[in-house]
């Protein structure tokens, strides 16, 4: 009997335990999820979703508001001076563009923005000359994804020279076709990055909220899904896409250089908006992971690794603004500044990649998993 | 010699062996339920193009969709029979079965718990745990047995005991103890969990959570075996597992663990939890008191026990076989896997791997996204034999698309428990040309050296 009782106390008492236990456990689980939260905030969350990827979304809405309006304009009167409106208006939306493919979670990728609609590059100019010489198309269709976004428009108002823009828009038997492809392209580009810019912001669906209570670093938290972006837009479409298949180091088989899979070939904006992706990356280094990185006193060949990342990200924006211009030429020259500026890229990949996450604790992978 | 057989093979109430099928078999049944829901079996077995088999098994081979849904569909099945202790001879072997095929297709997803599981469930099959509180004996009441030979449960004490130690052990290194490492990377990580976060980030609780979790390792067998502070023990396997399981993503093992570990406790102890249960339910008692014994014949008995001393020695030198292998082990990882070295390392790498081609001396990076799934590429980054296996599928895949002499280049840097990115591999081997070996040294293994 005695003994008895005392089972019951332990049994008793070992159950209470575990359920207060899980039920911590669970309550953590389901901020992980982005539910709400009741433990401290992240002001690091705080400071990239309020003050760097919401306006950054907001800047690429306005800005590809106004490309659309000049493409009205230019579309009404195509003339050399609505043109030279239209350029102005498209590096600003592109560059707009470059601070924001660095946050491909959430919003961005439930959209795809980057993986389908708004960078694919090189353009597919055979399915655009389709397109505009009347054949039937969806803007969204799987067949279309190479053949939209800005690599399209870069195609449209800048190849060949502004005579033959002109030409192609006032001229040419599918004049019209392209106009009006130009139109859906600039619409369609127009009403995606409203709808990301929306979603994040706080009066439309408020994925900003949903961040910066997605707290912790498991898979599925917050910082975890934005590091994960921030580093694959790097690693993936600034060194593989932007500078390693161009010069040929990348690829699926033997290539030669190919100086016209650049991003922005016929604008030769490339330079340029790598300078703006790399400003981008910068400035969210030091938007906080800049002091998450300092708090854990890593290092990285005796410095401080939050000192190694912020001075590596320096060098490489010199490298990268001491690219020739246009960045084709510069390949087809075989260029030497090219491939120290790749170095460097390949620099920072170690850094961001290797170091950071796993200082931070972050895995580097999208996939859910255990591990033990 | 008589008194120790006497101890392994003396009489013992069956009740404890019956609780740990029923918890065990219970916990198999959620973590496979688990893994199907989370559509782990598209994404581990399906999804991928390539996989990493053990070396000696290569000739495991996944069958498509339709066949792992089953295998683990059937796994569910028997996992929830061994619970309920329903055509127990047939499940038990089925299990085991079913779950060694599934580890050894891919050892990207190996786990210490996985292997824990392995293990188990191939106890379990020399055992007559469904001889009580069974739906075989509710078929067939002949089967019933309240007395079983007491190695029959005290198999499963070792290994657990077995495995608490060597986890100790493997804590007693100067990153684990002196520089609080990996944990204090970890614990910060975590500081936004409620009550116990704003604690964590702190350096001291690094500290503190390093020393007590290696003394908790190396002390709890003894605590758990010694009758008078055994309660305090469970107690403390509790408070450990989970709040591992609150702080790290690690699935099922705690859970695993807290339902095995109650086989330390008592036949009274089980005669009781079971007598309760019953009554819970409204299910008459036990029938009586009546005792039968398991049918031993002694000559299948000497020889089980011959097996599982062989087996237990094993258990204890398989842990240290990586003191055969020069170089840091967390490096190298060489002699790392089925050593119950949990939580000890926080390691990071990225690879860049080129292939060359021999006749035109053309060297290309590869995309490695376009071989593996991003969850093996992340393990494969940090593992050396799974680097050699990933260039033999370059290799391989180059061959066949006509390439004469493939170069299998790479470029891979690893951060080790905040080392900071260092080359791993040596970039100038040609690793098409180097072979996977069963104890050999992987010489291409750049050493560790901290800085």
């Amino acid at each position: 009997m005695k003994q008895n009782k005392l089972f019951l106390k332990t049994l008793t008492g070992i159950l209470c335990f575990a359920v207060v236990l899980f039920s911590c456990s669970k309550s953590g689980n389901n901020k992980n999820q982005g539910g709400p939260g009741t433990g401290a905030t992240d002001s690091v969350l705080v400071n990239l979703g309020t003050n760097i990827i919401l306006p950054s979304y907001q800047q690429l809405a306005s800005a590809t508001t106004a490309l659309d309006a000049s493409i009205t304009t230019f579309n009404a009167g195509p003339t050399l001076n609505t043109l030279s409106d239209l350029q102005t208006a498209f590096k600003n939306a592109y560059k707009a563009w470059a601070a924001c493919s660095e946050f491909e979670f959430g919003p961005a990728s439930d959209l795809f923005l980057t993986t389908h609609f708004i960078n694919s590059f090189p353009t597919d100019t055979v399915t655009m000359k389709n397109n505009t010489g009347g054949a039937t198309y969806s803007i969204d269709g799987i067949g279309n994804y190479a053949a939209q976004g800005f690599p399209a428009l870069d195609y449209l108002i800048y190849a060949y020279g502004n005579d033959a823009v002109i030409a192609r828009f006032t001229s040419d038997v599918h004049a019209a076709g392209a106009k009006s492809y130009m139109a859906t392209l600039s619409a369609s580009l127009k009403t995606k990055a409203a709808a990301v810019a929306n979603a994040w912001s706080s009066i439309g669906g408020n994925y900003l909220k949903t961040f910066i209570n997605g707290t912790g670093v498991n898979a599925g938290s917050s910082l975890s899904l934005f590091a994960n972006a921030y580093i694959q837009d790097f690693d993936v479409n600034l060194q593989n896409y932007k500078i390693g298949i161009p010069i040929g180091l990348y690829g699926p088989s033997v290539l030669p250089t190919s100086p016209s899979k650049v991003e922005a070939f016929y604008s030769s904006l490339s330079v340029q908006l790598l300078i703006a992706q790399v400003q981008a990356c910068q400035k969210i280094y030091l938007g906080g992971l800049d002091d998450k990185v300092a708090a854990t006193n890593a290092q990285n060949a005796g410095v401080p690794l939050n000192d190694a990342i912020k001075t590596e990200l320096a060098i490489l924006l010199t490298k990268i603004q001491a690219l020739p211009d246009p960045l084709s030429t510069g390949i087809q020259n075989n260029a030497p500044s090219i491939t120290d500026a790749y170095t460097e890229v390949r620099k920072t990949t170690v850094l961001l990649k290797v170091d950071m996450s796993s200082a931070l604790g972050i895995k580097i992978s999208f996939q859910d998993d255990d591990g033990d | 010699m008589t008194t120790a057989t006497n101890y392994f093979t003396r009489d013992r109430h069956i009740a404890p062996l019956a609780v740990f099928r029923i918890a065990f078999g219970a916990v198999l049944f959620f973590s496979t339920c688990r893994f199907i829901i989370r559509g782990w079996v598209h994404d581990f077995y399906i999804a991928p193009k390539f996989h990493f088999p053990f070396f000696g098994f290569e000739w495991v081979h996944s069958f498509g969709a339709p066949f792992m849904y089953t295998l683990y569909g059937m796994m569910a099945v028997s996992a929830l029979c061994i619970c309920t202790g329903l055509f127990y001879r047939v499940v038990a072997p089925l299990f085991f079965l079913c779950f060694c095929y599934a580890e050894l297709l891919d050892k990207t997803y190996y786990l210490n718990h996985y292997y824990l599981v392995t293990i188990c469930s191939f106890l379990l099959i020399w055992t007559p745990a469904n001889r009580y509180c069974s739906l075989d004996v509710l078929r067939r009441p002949a089967l019933r047995v309240t007395r079983v030979p007491s190695w029959t449960i005290l198999m499963f004490k070792y290994q657990l005991c077995i495995i608490y130690c060597c986890a100790g052990l493997s804590k007693l290194t100067g990153d684990w103890l002196l520089r609080a490492m990996p944990l204090k990377i970890w614990l910060p990580a975590k500081a936004s969990l409620p009550v116990i976060g704003p604690l964590l980030q702190y350096e001291w609780m690094a500290y503190f959570f390093s020393w007590a979790s290696a003394l908790f390792d190396l002390s709890i067998p003894f605590i758990l075996l010694n009758k008078s502070t055994r309660r305090l023990g469970y107690f403390l396997v509790i408070i450990f597992h989970v709040l591992s399981a609150i702080l790290f993503q690690i699935g099922m093992f705690p859970w695993l663990m807290m339902s095995a570990t109650l086989i330390f406790f008592s036949e009274n102890f089980h005669i009781t939890l079971i007598g309760r249960v019953r009554k819970l339910f409204s299910l008459p008692a036990a029938s009586g008191s009546v005792q039968e014994d398991y049918p031993v014949n002694q000559k299948t008995q000497k020889l089980q026990l011959w097996l599982l001393g062989i087996y237990f020695l094993l258990q204890v030198l398989i842990p240290f076989r990586y003191l055969l292998y020069p170089g840091t082990l967390l490096w190298t990882e060489e002699g790392y896997r089925f050593s119950w070295r949990v939580m000890l390392m926080e390691k990071g790498g990225t690879s860049f791997f080129y292939v060359k081609s021999g006749a035109t001396g053309k060297k290309f990076e590869i995309n490695n996204a376009d071989f593996l799934t991003p969850y093996q590429e992340r393990m494969m980054e940090t593992q050396p034999d799974m680097i050699l296996q990933y260039a033999k599928i370059l290799k391989n895949y180059y061959q066949e698309k006509g390439m004469a002499d493939p170069e299998i280049i790479v470029e891979s840097y690893v951060t080790l428990n905040g080392s900071g990115s260092r080359l791993f591999i040596d970039s100038t081997v040609n690793l098409a040309n180097e072979k996977e070996t069963w104890f050999g040294h992987k010489s291409w293994i750049l050493p560790f050296i901290n800085k």
